[in-house]
């Protein structure tokens, strides 16, 4: 079988299959892995940290810790979940590199201006919608949103990446969902 | 602050306690997150609190779709990237347990890693085409010489050939080519079909 023709099948093959080659120390596996998750990736982690120049290394980072630890996964088809917590991990670090104090109740940094609904309004309106509610949202509010919508975080779980307390993570969700669901009735 | 998009203005729906029969989204968010068990009577016939429940439920079946459109919308993976992260990773990191093999001498100590077996396990599948190995396992104290040791891989398999005749192919492929290069006792080699791949289409030209 040539290496194209398996390059081939590996691609087909599913995440089980790929990512328990990867944990068995097939590098080739790793590379389809790293092919089919990037974007995902990527997209997740400029969700935490938008606007910045970062996101690449953030992701090259979850994948060389996620090739170390291969081996701990139970079960290999939750790769992309799993790879999906790393990002996750890999983007607060960067958070918290940044971002010296926590100080993340009083990051109510101005929300960008406003886009106009007309200009949003196109086939996937929902979905443009709720992008844009997301980037006009304080740091704060959003982090804890998309860890939790996003990322399937528990309120505990957040409240330990992030070092605040439970009732804040609570508060800065319940105002995240308001903001969100008021800009997107805007949009309807 | 006259923006007729600022917060102060956005009273389209009403999330307040005062719209939501004293309720707060909170108290809605975590009985979504219930399953709306046990019914909260206060809360179903509340009919503000069943418009923020359809608002929070939309917002909910809308964020996996915005995942897939924002990686959608991600540039193409360039192999550049690919090769990056392949040289940033150690790829002696998997050798697993040592295996000795009997001396010649007794100067002499020989021995194969866990690893290696492995990557011979995975090499059998060039002998049945379409068939893709997973991950493997060898049950047993590998690090005794002649303890019985059980193999077992996992495997993907191209959707069409009668799985039971691919299965005993790398069964006796596995068997055959762990007993010609080590000197493992191996008792069995159990086959799991994890996976059938249906035909992909064709690849593209210039993609």
């Amino acid at each position: 079988m040539s290496s194209d023709q398996n390059r081939k099948e590996l691609e087909d093959a599913d995440d089980s299959i790929v990512a328990g080659r990867a944990a068995d120390g097939d590098a080739a596996a790793f590379a389809v892995l790293v092919r089919r998750y990037t974007a995902m990736m990527r997209a997740y982690a400029r969700r935490i940290l938008p606007g910045t120049a970062e996101v690449d290394d953030v992701v090259q980072d979850a994948f060389i810790t996620a090739w170390h630890r291969l081996p701990e996964l139970e079960d290999p088809g939750k790769v992309k979940s799993w790879l999906m917590r790393i990002t996750s991990r890999k983007a607060v670090d960067h958070l918290r590199a940044s971002r010296p104090y926590s100080d993340i109740d009083r990051v109510e940094a101005p929300a960008p201006a406003q886009t106009a609904p007309a200009r949003v309004v196109e086939a996937r309106a929902g979905v443009a919608a709720l992008g844009q509610a997301l980037r006009e949202l304080p740091d704060g509010q959003r982090e804890c949103w998309v860890l939790r919508e996003m990322g399937g975080y528990a309120y505990e779980e957040i409240a330990d990446e992030l070092d605040i307390s439970l009732s804040t993570v609570r508060g800065l969700l319940a105002r995240a969902r308001k903001y969100i669901i008021v800009r997107m009735e805007q949009w309807r | 602050m006259s923006n007729e998009y600022d917060t102060h203005d956005l009273r389209g729906l009403g999330l307040e306690p005062e719209d939501l029969d004293g309720h707060t989204i909170e108290d809605l968010t975590d009985y979504l997150d219930a399953g709306r068990t046990p019914p909260d009577p206060s809360i179903d016939a509340s009919p503000g609190c069943r418009l923020a429940l359809d608002a929070l439920e939309r917002l909910r079946d809308l964020t996996p779709e915005l995942l897939s459109a924002d990686s959608a919308a991600e540039p193409e993976v360039e192999e550049a990237w690919v090769e990056r992260i392949l040289t940033g990773i150690t790829l002696d990191a998997r050798a697993g347990r040592r295996i000795p093999f009997s001396a010649p001498s007794p100067h002499a100590d020989l021995g194969i890693t866990e690893g290696a077996v492995r990557g011979l396990m995975r090499a059998a599948e060039s002998a049945v085409p379409g068939i893709l190995v997973g991950r493997c396992r060898l049950d047993g104290d590998v690090t005794e010489p002649g303890a019985p040791i059980r193999v077992c891989v996992e495997v993907s398999v191209p959707y069409g050939p009668p799985i039971p005749l691919l299965a005993e192919r790398l069964r006796t492929e596995i068997a055959t080519s762990l007993m010609t290069h080590t000197e493992l006792n191996i008792t069995g080699v159990d086959v799991i079909v994890q996976d059938v791949r249906r035909r992909s289409p064709p690849v593209e030209e210039g993609r």
